[in-house]
C-alpha cells in the first residue's frame, strides 16, 4: 500500500521522442491511442455502419471501462469509478450536443421533410444519431473531406469541419490558418503621416506633381508589382518599355529573369538601369539576342567583365553609344582592345566610377581609334590626369565633354584644350576641379561659339571680374544650362570679407543673366554667397522676364530675402522649383500655385504651393 | 440639323465608343487630359461635330477603366497626395497600350 502523500512512482519503458514532445505539451499519446482503439472497437461492433437503435448506448459501456482503465491506471478503486462515471457523462453530453447540432442542421431538416414524418421525435432521434455515427469515421478508414470532397485516410489528427464531418490534411491546415489568422496583428495601413512624408520626399527628389498620376504611370506601377506574372511585354512602344525598365530597376527587381522582358531581338538600344543582380552571362545574352545593338547603357555593371568584352569583340555588333557605370572588372588591356576594334562607329563614350583601369593611355587612343566620337564623359575616375586631358585636346570631333576627375589638372591644360576644340563644344562640364582660374573663363569666352551647357564647380580661384569678362560681349548664344555651384571665396578666419571678389559675385551674376537669361532653363548658383541683394533685385526686377527658366538653385546665397524670392516668381513664369536651403532671410513667402519652393528654414522645411494665383 | 450638331458640339459631355459598340458618356472636360481625344474634338473632324469618338481598337473592358480614370483625374486635378487608382493586373498591358495611344503618359 502506498501512502497517499507519496508521489506515485511511474515505471515506464522507453518512450519515443514524439511521446516526450507531446507530453511536454500536455498531450498524452497514450490517451490518443486509447481513444482511437475505442473508436475502432466500436466500429467493429457496427461494421456496416447501419444505424442500430441505441448503438451509441451499446458501445458506451464496452468502450469506457477499457478506456478508463488504460487512461488512468494509477487511480485507486473508488476514485476510478467516479472518474469513469464523470468521463462517461461528459462523453454522452458531447454526443448529445453533436446530435442536437445535427438536428438543427439544414441537411437534416431537408431529409426529415423528404421522409415525410413530421414530428415523430423517436424517428428524429434515430435519424440524427445515424448521421452522427456516419460523421465520425474511424482512424484508418477512408472518408471524404467535408470541404473539398477528396477521399483521404482518417487519422487521429484529422480535424473536424466546422459543420460536421472531417477534413483532409490540406483543408485541416487551411482551417487552422483561418482560425489562427485573426490573432495576428493587422498590418498597419499607411495613414496620412506616411502619405505626407512620401509627398515631401518626392518634392525633395524633384518628382513632385500636382494632381493624379498619369494612367501610363499607374499601369507601369501595377506591372512592376506583378512583374513575375508577365511573360512578354508584347509590342509596346520603346519609351513605355524604357519606363517599365526604370521602374523595375528602382525597386531593384531587375534580375536574369526580368531582363529577358527588355531585350528584344529587333531593338537597337538596351538600357539596363540596374545590373547589380546580373551576371556576366546575362550581358553575353544581351549581345546574343540583340544583333543590331547600337546603344547600350548599363548602370551598376559590376559583372561587365573581360569575358563580356571578349564576347562583344567576337560579334559584329557596331556600338554607337557606350555607357558603362561601375564596371571595374574590365582591365586596361581589354579597354584598349575594345577601343581599337570597336572604336570606329563609336559616337558617344561615357564611363562612370572606375578606379584602376580607365587610364590616360586609353584617352590617348581616342584620337586614332574613335574618329567619330562626339560625346565623352569620364566621371569619378581615379586614374585620368593631365596627360589624359592633353590627349582629349586632339579629338577634334568632340561636341560634348564632361569630366569629373580625382587628380589635379593645371588650368593651362584646360586652356589648351579649349583653344583646340572649344569652337565646336556644346557641353563643357568640369566638376570638382579646384584651381581652375580666370584663364579658363577667358579661353571659353574667346573660343566657344556654340556652347549650350556650362558647368564649373568648386573653383575657389576664379574672380567676379573673370565671370563678367566671360559673359560680356560673348559671341556665343545664350546658354541653356549653367552651374557655378560653390564657385566662391572660402576663408575660415574672415568668411564675410571678400576683398578680391573671388567667386561668382554681383557683377558676374548680372552679366550672366544679361547674356543668357532669355534662353536659360536651369541655373545653379548654389553657395555663391557674395552675390548681393541689390544684384538679385536688379536681375529679377519687375521689367525682366526669363521665359524658359524652370529650375533655379540659390541655396546658401545669404542675401536672398522674401522680397527677392517673390521677385523671382514674378520674373520666371515657367519656374517649377526654387531651392533656398540656407537662405536664412527667407521667412514667409507666398508661393504661387503649382510652384515648389524647397528648403525654407522653418519647421515645415518646404512650401508646396500657395493660394496665390 | 446644323443647329442640332452645334448643340452636341457644345455639349458638356462626349460619347466614347468601344470595339463592341458600347457607349460611354463622359464629361468633356475630363477627356481633355488625353491629347488624342482633345485633338479629335477640335477642328473639322466628324468627332468634333458630333461629340462622338469611336475607338475600334479599344475593348469595352479597357474603355471602362479609361473612363474611370478620366473621372478620377478630373476629381483629383488640384489635389496633393492623391491615392492611386486600382488597376486590375490582367488588364494592365492592354490598358498600357491604350494609355499610350490616348497620350495619357504625361502629367498635366
Amino acid at each position: 500500500m502506498s501512502r497517499p502523500d507519496r508521489p506515485q512512482r511511474r515505471i515506464m519503458g522507453p518512450q519515443s521522442a514524439l511521446t516526450d514532445f507531446l507530453a511536454s505539451h500536455n498531450i498524452s499519446a497514450h490517451q490518443i491511442r486509447l481513444d482511437a482503439d475505442a473508436r475502432r472497437r466500436a466500429a467493429g461492433q457496427n461494421p456496416d455502419g447501419t444505424p442500430v437503435e441505441g448503438s451509441a448506448a451499446a458501445t458506451e459501456p464496452t468502450t469506457t471501462p477499457a478506456e478508463d482503465e488504460a487512461a488512468i491506471p494509477e487511480v485507486t478503486g473508488r476514485r476510478r469509478r467516479t472518474a469513469a462515471a464523470a468521463a462517461r457523462e461528459e462523453k454522452s453530453k458531447k454526443q448529445q450536443k453533436a446530435i442536437e447540432k445535427i438536428k438543427a442542421s439544414k441537411k437534416f431538416q431537408k431529409r426529415k421533410r423528404a421522409s415525410g414524418s413530421g414530428d415523430d421525435s423517436d424517428y428524429e432521434e434515430d435519424l440524427a444519431r445515424a448521421i452522427f455515427e456516419r460523421t465520425a469515421p474511424l482512424p484508418g478508414q477512408m472518408e471524404n473531406c467535408a470541404v473539398c470532397g477528396k477521399r483521404f485516410t482518417v487519422t487521429t489528427y484529422s480535424r473536424n469541419a466546422p459543420d460536421g464531418g472531417l477534413l483532409c490534411g490540406p483543408c485541416g491546415k487551411d482551417l487552422a490558418k483561418a482560425v489562427d489568422a485573426p490573432k495576428k496583428r493587422a498590418k498597419r495601413i499607411p495613414g496620412a503621416l506616411t502619405a505626407r512624408r512620401q509627398a515631401m520626399s518626392s518634392i525633395l527628389d524633384g518628382t513632385f506633381k500636382l494632381g493624379a498620376k498619369s494612367l501610363a504611370t499607374l499601369c507601369i506601377e501595377t506591372l512592376a508589382k506583378n512583374i513575375d506574372l508577365a511573360e512578354d511585354l508584347g509590342d509596346l512602344p520603346e519609351p513605355v518599355i524604357d519606363k517599365i525598365a526604370r521602374k523595375l530597376s528602382k525597386h531593384r527587381l531587375l534580375n536574369s529573369q526580368t531582363l529577358s522582358l527588355f531585350i528584344q531581338p529587333t531593338a537597337e538600344q538596351v538600357h539596363i538601369y540596374d545590373c547589380a543582380k546580373l551576371t556576366a552571362d546575362d550581358f553575353v545574352r544581351v549581345f546574343q539576342t540583340v544583333p543590331h545593338l547600337k546603344k547600350i547603357k548599363a548602370y551598376n555593371a559590376i559583372h561587365f567583365k573581360d569575358e563580356v568584352v571578349d564576347y562583344l569583340l567576337s560579334r559584329d555588333i557596331e556600338l554607337e553609344d557606350f555607357y558603362l557605370h561601375g564596371a571595374n572588372l574590365v582591365s586596361e588591356s581589354k579597354w584598349k582592345e575594345f577601343l581599337e576594334q570597336k572604336g570606329k562607329p563609336l559616337r558617344s563614350l561615357r564611363v562612370y566610377w572606375t578606379d584602376k583601369h580607365f587610364t590616360n593611355d586609353l584617352l590617348a587612343l581616342l584620337e586614332t581609334a574613335c574618329p567619330s566620337l562626339e560625346r565623352l564623359k569620364v566621371s569619378h575616375n581615379e586614374q585620368v590626369g593631365a596627360e589624359g586631358v592633353k590627349a582629349i585636346t586632339r579629338v577634334q570631333t568632340l561636341r560634348h565633354l564632361s569630366l569629373h576627375l580625382r587628380k589635379h589638372v593645371h588650368p593651362d591644360v584646360f586652356v589648351a584644350l579649349l583653344n583646340s576644340i572649344g569652337k565646336n563644344l556644346e557641353t563643357f562640364s568640369i566638376a570638382m576641379m579646384q584651381g581652375l582660374d580666370n584663364t579658363v573663363l577667358d579661353a571659353i569666352h574667346n573660343k566657344c561659339r556654340s556652347l549650350q551647357k556650362l558647368r564649373i564647380t568648386e573653383s575657389e580661384v576664379m574672380t567676379d571680374d573673370g565671370f563678367e569678362r566671360l559673359f560680356k560681349d560673348w559671341e556665343n548664344k545664350g546658354l541653356r544650362f549653367i552651374s557655378f555651384k560653390n564657385c566662391r571665396h572660402c576663408e575660415s578666419t574672415s568668411p564675410r570679407q571678400n576683398p578680391d571678389n573671388v567667386g561668382l559675385c554681383s557683377k558676374g551674376f548680372k552679366a550672366l543673366m544679361a547674356h543668357s537669361g532669355s534662353k536659360l532653363q536651369s541655373l545653379n548658383v548654389q553657395g555663391c554667397r557674395h552675390i548681393s541683394a541689390s544684384a538679385f533685385e536688379e536681375v529679377f526686377s519687375a521689367d525682366k522676364v526669363y521665359p524658359e527658366l524652370t529650375e533655379l538653385e540659390i541655396s546658401f546665397c545669404e542675401e536672398v530675402t522674401d522680397f527677392i524670392v517673390g521677385s523671382i516668381f514674378r520674373s520666371c513664369p515657367q519656374l517649377r522649383e526654387l531651392n533656398v536651403f540656407g537662405c536664412m532671410k527667407v521667412k514667409d513667402v507666398r508661393v504661387p500655385r503649382g510652384k515648389i519652393l524647397v528648403g525654407v528654414p522653418n519647421a515645415l522645411g518646404m512650401v508646396i504651393e500657395g493660394t496665390e494665383d | 440639323m446644323a443647329a442640332h450638331s452645334s448643340d452636341t458640339c457644345n455639349s458638356k459631355y462626349v460619347t466614347l465608343v468601344s470595339t463592341e459598340g458600347f457607349e460611354y458618356v463622359v464629361l468633356r472636360e475630363a477627356t481633355l487630359i488625353s491629347p488624342t481625344i482633345k485633338s479629335m474634338l477640335r477642328g473639322q473632324f466628324s468627332e468634333a461635330k458630333t461629340g462622338r469618338c469611336v475607338f475600334p481598337e479599344i475593348s469595352g473592358l479597357v474603355m471602362e477603366k479609361i473612363v474611370e480614370y478620366f473621372h478620377y483625374w478630373y476629381r483629383n486635378q488640384d489635389k496633393t497626395m492623391v491615392p492611386d487608382m486600382e488597376i486590375p493586373v490582367d488588364l494592365c498591358l492592354e490598358l498600357l497600350v491604350a494609355a499610350d495611344f490616348l497620350g495619357l503618359d504625361k502629367q498635366t
